[in-house]
């Protein structure tokens, strides 16, 4: 049992698009079956780049690779009568679907909640939509960037004098994928003494909203409105400082003795030896004037240098690494981090990122490599769901498959 | 009061800061009764406010408190036997902290055969580098999201804020309710080892294919597309408000039926028959020409009146909100009660951002107050552990245990 994962025996149709793949990726990473069900034209995020060898193709999305990990693939229309009756008919054996539809778009094609209640008293439905299932802004279009700005994130990220810079990497996307899956897990832990399922209703707003950890908070605590203040972060206890060869963040959340006594023996520490900046809060409030003079003080090291040192100080100092310098690291390396994935059909194994955790009793793992297309449709509907050659082919003239 | 999904579940909690208090905080709002054993001598993260109101108040809402001396014999006696009574035990200190005090997975199991602990310190627990400390900024700054985040100068630019304690606070909560599901299947605990530093690389998943696949290195993305590509793409400076010339919209048009309808909305029909912004590969292509007119259309209108034109034409756009227009100024949000009063005790009562998945039959809900350091002690040594009043005196005595 353990070999096989800890949500091994789970079964999870997906029908997110790109805005909730994460989602199903996490419970896939830990043995669920998840079986992506995209329309017969390809999930929208098979075109979005960048391509394996930035050859444009279906099948070679490395956005679309990343969160489709672990999963089945099978294609279906369900916007086509046929498609959704087959739809009921996998939700009778499932545990989870997970579905980002426009509100209201499930209900349209006879797969509302009652409708799937009904059919399976123990399944959870979790849907994921930019504002939420109810509410008058339900209706509205958003994408990961309208929703940083309406969570309060945009607002604080980038300089006072400049435009907000947008976040790196689909934080708004990633954080309701994340809910969305405790969620989930935390209905299905219910289940077993409820004996059913429900229906969560997983606003992206509201989720990226939480993940942003001073607006809403500050605002609500104490009546002032937080700004942009560059590398400033809002607790200001940290920021970039230049180095001889890069950038390093400044901390000053630490044992001050030891960094104090540090940089005065360098003769750059000028008024910081003054007892008052033992006082954290004074710390806090002088921060600019104290970011400007340990600038002075780190501009003439290498940064990995400063690090290694400030580490064995126990000082938590840190390099500004370029992304590409993770594939070198020997703290990732030695605990197995990136994986290795067969593409048979390309002939290439590629590298891919590892486990956000390692839990030794019920592992994450690789278990296939991202689906191409439509690849699992036979082996779901024929083998699984015990259609026949004839009705698969009737459904593909149809477009259904 | 409605059912919680997590009724019955007790996590004991050692976690601080920001991330790991994030992961249990996820877990009291379903209905976990999570314990925390802090120290009661110096509380070092008052920096971050106030215990019941603003972050901190978000932080420790629905737990309890114990004011545990960790440092001393019986105060760790006492947490080795609320280990004992707990389903989980929670922490994000380096390695080596648990392990000092015999609270580590190896230590427990002896007491606790099923005992499910999640580690979740800044590097893992092991590797060369596992005793390495840190913060979610210097984690951003080690997994190179820093680097990714500059603005039109290629200067670092942000974050103001840090995405990686809720990287690791997510992913902590997910584990947590992963390893419950396996026991409650197969009867075993098991240790899981997060490394927040880990958690939030995963989250550079298309960037890091593209440097292992292609080769490709990364540059700072700014406004050019992370995910369906779109122009015009950015946050445009609006009309002032009142005083308030901080105002902007984000724009995102993907489509060309969105680029026809944005078009229309914004009173400018004539930007389609523009040969240079014919297709969306035109438009971004020659999207500084495009944004200098975006530019020029947003700077005349209110930011709110833009976003409501373009919604209505079914264009993405959202004004980029700050804390004050977020907390009272969004109308749906406050209609879906997303900011939610809590009473506090000794009168008086203060709002914290609210619960953001709607479970249909057990919702979830900000109940108490975050407790001061201590203010369950009573609860926690006399009703959990059975101690007596003179016990609990004699330990407050000794020193092991903050009364």
């Amino acid at each position: 049992m353990s070999g096989r994962g800890a949500l091994a025996g789970l079964r999870v149709l997906d029908l997110t698009d790109l805005k909730g793949h994460l989602c199903a990726r996490l419970l896939a990473d830990m043995g669920a079956d998840v079986i992506k069900i995209e329309p017969p034209a390809g999930d929208s995020a098979r075109r979005i780049g960048p391509f394996v060898d930035d050859r444009p193709h279906r099948d070679r999305s490395l956005f679309f690779w990343f969160y489709n990990l672990n999963k089945r693939s099978l294609t279906l229309d369900l916007g086509h009568p046929e498609g959704a009756a087959i739809l009921r008919r996998l939700a009778e054996g499932a545990d989870v679907i997970v579905e980002s539809f426009k509100p209201g778009a499930m209900a349209r094609m006879g797969l509302g909640w009652d409708v799937l209640h009904a059919l399976n008293p123990a399944l959870v439905l979790c849907s994921i939509a930019p504002f939420g299932q109810k509410g008058p802004y339900r209706g509205y279009e958003a994408d990961d960037s309208v929703l940083t700005a309406l969570s309060g994130m945009l607002y604080v990220n980038g300089f006072p004098d400049g435009a907000p810079v947008r976040p790196l990497g689909l934080q708004a996307y990633h954080s309701a994928s994340y809910y969305a899956a405790i969620g989930t897990m935390c209905v299905l832990f219910a289940r077993d003494s409820m004996g059913e399922g429900q229906w969560i209703d997983l606003s992206m707003q509201e989720a990226t909203a939480s993940a942003v950890e001073h607006v809403a908070a500050g605002f609500l605590g104490t009546g002032e409105i937080e700004r942009r203040r560059g590398t400033l972060h809002w607790s200001r206890f940290f920021r970039v400082g230049r180095c001889r060869d890069g950038y390093v963040m400044h901390c000053t959340l630490c044992d001050w003795t030891s960094l104090i006594e540090w940089v005065n023996g360098d003769g750059k520490a000028q008024d910081l030896t003054a007892p008052e900046w033992e006082d954290v809060a004074k710390r806090r409030a002088g921060a600019e004037h104290l970011f400007d003079v340990l600038d002075e003080w780190v501009k003439d090291y290498a940064r990995d240098e400063l690090l290694e040192r400030a580490q064995l100080l126990r000082l938590p100092y840190a390099s500004v690494r370029n992304p590409e310098d993770l594939f070198d690291d020997e703290q990732l390396s030695s605990r197995g981090y990136f994986q290795e994935v067969e593409h048979p059909e390309l002939g290439r194994t590629f590298r891919y990122p590892g486990a956000p955790y390692l839990f030794n009793g019920s592992p994450w793992r690789v278990t296939r490599r991202p689906p191409l297309l439509g690849e699992h449709t036979g082996e779901i509907l024929g083998a699984e769901l015990g259609m026949s050659a004839e009705e698969l082919a009737a459904l593909a003239a149809e477009g259904v498959i | 009061m409605a059912r919680m999904a997590l009724e019955g579940v007790r996590i004991l909690d050692f976690t601080w800061v920001v991330a790991g208090p994030v992961a249990t905080r996820i877990l009291a709002d379903q209905g976990a009764e999570v314990i925390k054993i802090e120290r009661g001598d110096e509380n070092t993260m008052s920096v971050l406010g106030p215990r019941r109101t603003g972050l901190q108040g978000e932080l420790h809402r629905n737990k309890r408190s114990a004011a545990i001396n960790m440092n001393h014999p019986r105060g760790v006696e006492l947490a080795r036997r609320l280990a004992a009574l707990s389903d989980l035990v929670m922490d994000n200190f380096s390695a080596r902290v648990m392990r000092g005090w015999g609270m580590d997975y190896q230590s427990l199991v002896k007491i606790k055969p099923d005992v499910i602990c999640i580690s979740m310190s800044g590097l893992g627990h092991t590797g060369p580098r596992c005793n390495y400390v840190s913060y979610g900024p210097t984690l951003h700054a080690l997994a190179g999201f820093t680097h990714l985040m500059a603005d039109a100068r290629g200067e670092p630019a942000g974050y103001g804020y840090s995405y990686a304690d809720m990287a690791g606070g997510y992913s902590g909560a997910l584990a947590a309710l992963i390893a419950l599901w396996h026991r409650k299947r197969t009867g075993r605990g098991q240790f899981v080892d997060l490394s927040q530093f880990e958690a939030l690389v995963s989250l550079a998943g298309p960037a890091l294919l593209d440097i292992s696949v292609n080769g490709r290195t990364q540059a700072p993305p700014q406004w050019r597309s992370q995910e369906a590509p779109a122009a015009p793409h950015g946050a445009y400076r609006c009309a002032p408000r009142g005083g308030d010339d901080d105002r902007w919209i984000v724009i995102a048009v993907r489509s060309q039926a969105e680029w026809e309808r944005f078009a229309r909305a914004s009173g400018n029909p004539g930007w389609t028959a523009e040969p240079k912004f014919r297709t969306l590969y035109l438009r971004m292509r020659n999207r500084e020409e495009l944004d200098a007119q975006v530019v020029r259309w947003a700077a005349s209108q209110q930011a709110e009146a833009a976003m409501a034109l373009l919604r209505r034409a079914g264009v993405a756009a959202g004004v980029v909100l700050n804390g004050a227009d977020l907390c009272v100024g969004d109308p749906h949000l406050a209609k879906r009660g997303f900011f939610a009063p809590v009473k506090l005790p000794g009168g008086g009562s203060t709002r914290l951002t609210g619960v953001p998945m709607r479970l249909s039959a057990t919702p979830g809900s900000i109940r108490t107050a975050a407790p001061e350091v201590g203010e369950d002690n009573d609860y926690i040594l006399g009703e959990l552990l059975g101690l007596g009043r003179a016990e609990r005196a004699e330990l407050v005595t000794e020193g092991a245990v903050w009364g």
